[in-house]
């Protein structure tokens, strides 16, 4: 139909090439893959509810469990997302102080948003190391989340996701941090 | 003169089952205790009741990690991580009477290695216990026989799903907070709770039909210290919170029947009308069970036939009479 | 210094990072870390309350549905089913003045009895409305502002998250709560509609791009209106899907919260069959969604981790205590409760709000003989009022996120929304002074 509002949808606008910037290409991709997984786990948990609520209804079969995995799947799809949301630039903020500094002086924004992009790859690694430990512990003790003897599922698995969540955020905001600081130099 | 800080927190607020004796009797007993051997120490209590600091399936974590140092550690969310303390809930109609589950557990969690230790892993020492009054039926319709149940759906949330198996029931997840609003627009048609549970709640509104079936009393959890501070408090400190948790389990156990009693009187004046599943019917149903502690017995191996033998020991010692001996053959 | 003056501090610095544009999620984190940390002097501490808020700050099946109400949003959005309910609004109501921002009003009450979150309201119709109010000559940033004021109204009008978890945390009836909010609900949009219309008529400019054009286009009366079975074809979709929604929530086949999976679910099948998506366009709808989600549920999380800081700073303990020794009245202490909610509006989201001041309030409102519904219908459309407030209003936030237009700032849509904001406080004082608004069906 209408193609008119097709502009918005950019393909992966926030993906380099890599002949130009090799590092942030392999960055951007891996942002992007994980971003993809998201985006297919938010279609699963579509499905999940209508599967619950069709079964509950119509089969006297409701699926077991579905608002702890729904409960789960949410910080997942956080995770999985975040390190694109910083590439693109997505993070919500209220900028109009930094605008009406751009125009005075274009170097003076990179440089705050250079420093803001690093308070960003500490924060993410604040919780990078806060979270890691539980991952190898969740493995070990195999720990779970569900009833035994009806449904368990392994935690590890969404542990895991926040760790690689975390790491690749801390490298995107670190890469927005060169990025910056990149344009401060090409500036007159 | 010793000032001793004391962190102490809940996930719920304070007027909940599990929270209230801990504000109303735990902290003024300590102080109390202290206040009268000699006034040498004095506890500086900082609250963080209701979930401000965590949520409730972080209890474990906040007490052990130290985020509090005395907190309310629902064990009936660890399944993973302290499964030993679920064993009540893989062996339904035990027994309704919750003092005693209160009784057996403080016991148990002091005695019994197995219970013992499995606090102490988790970084924690066990104070005193927290039980739920008898489960029931609250539902849109009462049940006289087990046919009554066929093609029902009902809210019966993690382990309480499986008192349902083979009775024809669906069950449907939920939990205290969405019972009201699941019943009134029909997703369910009633739930399995508790008493003291259902009054806050006012799920007696749009499931006026109480059908005592007597699924019995469960094991909750436990007020718990964080272990390396509690070792690290003075002796005399330690004797008045173990002293002061024995009254507390007292007073939880007294707060529970009075708020069921209340609950029961309150409902029935808006409307609540009680019903009795008969005798053959609740031995129909719990004998129907398929063998619902195996899979428990398997994830928890030989500790897990300690503790299932010497609770259901503990039971028959106090002159309860389960329904279905779940600890035959150990 | 105590705690407390470091708490408010943090407070300060928070609002001060904010507003110098630094990501809100990262100002929250951060200064959650360190106010932890100091006040318990204890950075260990810091770390696992960290953790655990990371992994289970959000771990709520309340949350899940927030992605799925935006990808409803997109989906109806992609299939041109809001231009089409838009082009009838129009066509309804061309003659009238602001006809467009009414309709705006109008739909989401109805859409507000579909869905239990006001940030779902947001995100779908920002995706409808605000390119529709667009093309008709509205002001990008007051028509961000409408869908972000009238997107309070999901929570008022039943089913809502929000008296859902006042009505746990002050045991009183959720489904009484949920009848007490319906007129409190109306007269807000009621109030919406007659301010849209006075403020088009007093300053245009504030509303319109090309007031002149838009009165010229309003009065044209050789416009020819759209025939009958244009309009009748144009609505079904909505239609369906309000009967899909609507429906299914009233005859119990799902809950508030599962609505938006089904939502989501019926969208797409409307999409599919209007043959507007094809593979790749889902997609691309499907990547958008993620990414919009994860901007709002990243700020939940963050806010999470800074309530509870607020909490270990002893702020909610601190404000119990000063309400107690004030001596207010009945009503004195209403208003000084409602005036303590809109300023942790402004810093805090509306669940750590309630969660924080309920179980301190409620008792001390009951002990002065204040009914439990009539406080709590206040206490939401005070805490409804933080959605539109800055530094932190999560609505405004998830409006400019769906919008992602540069010409259109965070600020402007704050702006626009302070009419919104005039009208909640009128509304919320009507109800404070006139119980029976909130008991008469009761
Ligand atoms: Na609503
Ligand atoms: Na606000």
């Amino acid at each position: 139909m209408s193609d008119e509002d097709s502009g918005e949808f950019e393909e992966d606008r926030f993906v380099p090439a890599f002949s130009e910037a090799p590092v942030g290409a392999i960055l951007g991709s891996a942002a992007a893959a994980l971003s993809a997984v998201g985006t297919i786990a938010i279609g699963a948990l579509m499905l999940l509810i209508v599967a619950d609520v069709i079964g509950r209804n119509f089969l006297d079969a409701p699926v077991t469990g579905v608002s702890e995995i729904a409960a789960r799947s949410v910080v997942a799809i956080v995770f999985l997302q975040v390190p694109a949301a910083i590439l693109q630039r997505r993070l919500t903020r209220a900028d109009f102080l930094v605008r009406r500094i751009e125009t005075a002086s274009p170097a003076a924004v990179s440089a705050i948003e250079a420093v803001f992009s690093v308070v960003g790859a500490i924060v993410f690694a604040l919780i990078l190391w806060a979270s890691w430990p539980k991952l190898p512990e969740s493995w070990a003790t195999a720990e779970f989340f569900g009833v035994q003897g009806v449904w368990t599922i392994p935690t590890w698995p969404f542990r895991g996701i926040t760790v690689l969540g975390c790491a690749l955020a801390v490298m995107a905001a670190l890469y927005r941090t060169t990025d910056e600081i990149r344009t401060i130099r090409s500036l007159p | 003169q010793q000032q001793i800080t004391v962190n102490i927190g809940s996930s719920h607020p304070e007027q909940n089952i599990w929270v209230y004796a801990m504000k109303n009797t735990f902290q003024p007993e300590v102080n109390r205790i202290l206040e009268e051997g000699g006034n040498e120490y004095q506890v500086n209590w900082v609250e963080s009741y209701a979930g401000t600091l965590y949520k409730f399936t972080d209890t474990r974590e906040a007490v052990m990690d130290g985020i509090v140092d005395v907190g309310m550690v629902g064990t009936v969310w660890e399944g993973a991580n302290m499964p030993l303390q679920n064993v009540t809930y893989f062996t339904p109609f035990a027994t309704e009477d919750h003092r005693m589950i209160i009784e057996i557990f403080d016991d148990l969690s002091e005695n019994l290695p197995e219970l013992k230790n499995s606090w102490a892993e988790n970084g924690m020492v066990h104070l005193s216990s927290l039980i739920t009054d008898s489960y029931d039926i609250y539902a849109t319709f009462p049940v006289s026989s087990m046919e009554d149940l066929q093609n029902r759906k009902l809210n019966a949330p993690g382990t309480s799903a499986n008192w349902l198996r083979e009775t024809g029931a669906t069950p449907v997840d939920g939990a205290l907070t969405t019972y009201y609003t699941n019943i009134q627009t029909g997703v369910t048609e009633g739930t399995l709770s508790f008493a003291s549970g259902i009054l806050p709640t006012r799920v007696y509104e749009v499931a006026p039909e109480l059908t005592r079936v007597g699924i019995g009393s469960m094991y909750f959890g436990g007020i718990a210290a964080n272990q390396s501070f509690f070792e690290g408090l003075p002796a005399p400190v330690q004797n008045a919170m173990r002293e002061a948790a024995q009254a507390t389990s007292i007073a939880h156990g007294d707060y529970v029947a009075d708020l069921a009693a209340r609950a029961i009187d309150e409902m029935q004046e808006a409307g609540l009308t009680i019903h009795e599943l008969p005798e053959e019917e609740k031995e129909a149903w719990v004998n129907g069970l398929p063998n619902i502690v195996e899979p428990w017995l398997e994830q928890t191996g030989e500790a897990g036939e300690v503790v299932l033998k010497a609770y259901f020991d503990a039971l028959r010692e106090r002159g309860a009479e389960p329904l279905r001996a779940w600890d035959e053959g150990l | 210094m105590t705690t407390l003056a470091f708490g408010f501090v943090l407070i300060g610095v928070l609002i001060a990072l904010v507003l110098l544009g630094m990501q809100i999620a990262y100002a929250l984190f951060g200064v959650a870390f360190v106010g932890i940390w100091m006040i318990r002097d204890n950075i260990d501490l810091a770390f696992r309350m960290l953790e655990l808020t990371a992994y289970s700050g959000i771990a709520d099946y309340l949350f899940a549905t927030i992605p799925l109400f935006v990808l409803m949003g997109l989906l109806v959005s992609v299939s041109n089913v809001g231009r089409d309910t838009f082009e009838v609004a129009e066509d309804l109501l061309r003659r009238m003045i602001c006809g467009l921002g009414v309709a705006t009003v109008a739909a989401n009450t109805i859409f507000a009895a579909v869905t239990g979150v006001s940030i779902a309201s947001a995100a779908v119709f920002t995706r409808v409305a605000v390119p529709e109010m667009k093309r008709h000559g509205y002001r990008p940033s007051f028509s961000a502002g409408t869908v972000a004021g009238s997107s309070v109204l999901g929570m008022l009008i039943p089913p809502s998250l929000l008296l859902i978890i006042y009505g746990v945390l002050a045991e009183v009836s959720i489904g009484g709560m949920f009848i007490a909010g319906i007129i409190p609900g109306l007269m807000l949009a009621g109030g919406f509609v007659a301010m849209l219309i006075s403020v088009t008529i007093l300053f245009p400019g504030f509303v319109l791009e090309d007031p002149e054009g838009t009165r010229q286009r309003r009065l044209d009366r050789a416009q020819e209106s759209m025939p009958l079975n244009v309009m009748v074809s144009k609505l079904i979709p909505i239609i369906l899907l309000v009967i899909l929604v609507l429906g299914g929530l009233y005859t119990g086949f799902f809950t508030p919260t599962e609505a938006g999976g089904v939502g989501a679910f019926g969208a797409l099948v409307v999409a599919l069959s209007r043959r507007s998506l094809n593979r790749k366009k889902l997609w691309q709808v499907m990547k958008q969604t993620g990414v919009i989600s994860v901007s709002i549920l990243l700020l939940l999380v963050a806010a999470s981790f800074y309530s509870r800081m607020l909490a270990i700073a002893g702020l909610p303990n601190a404000i119990a205590g000063l309400v107690t020794e004030s001596g207010f009245g009945p009503l004195g202490f209403l208003f000084f409760y409602a005036l303590i909610i809109l300023l942790m509006g402004m810093i805090l989201d509306s669940t750590s709000i309630l969660l924080i001041m309920v179980p301190i309030a409620a008792p001390i409102a009951q002990g002065m003989g204040i009914d439990l519904m009539h406080f709590g219908i206040v206490t939401v459309i005070a805490v409804e009022i933080g959605l539109l407030t800055p530094p932190f209003g999560i609505s405004v936030f998830t409006v400019h996120n769906t919008l992602n237009d540069p010409s259109v700032s965070v600020e402007q849509i704050f702006g626009a929304t302070l009419p919104f904001i005039a009208v909640m406080l009128a509304v919320l004082v009507i109800v404070a002074l006139v119980p029976s608004t909130v008991t008469l069906f009761l």
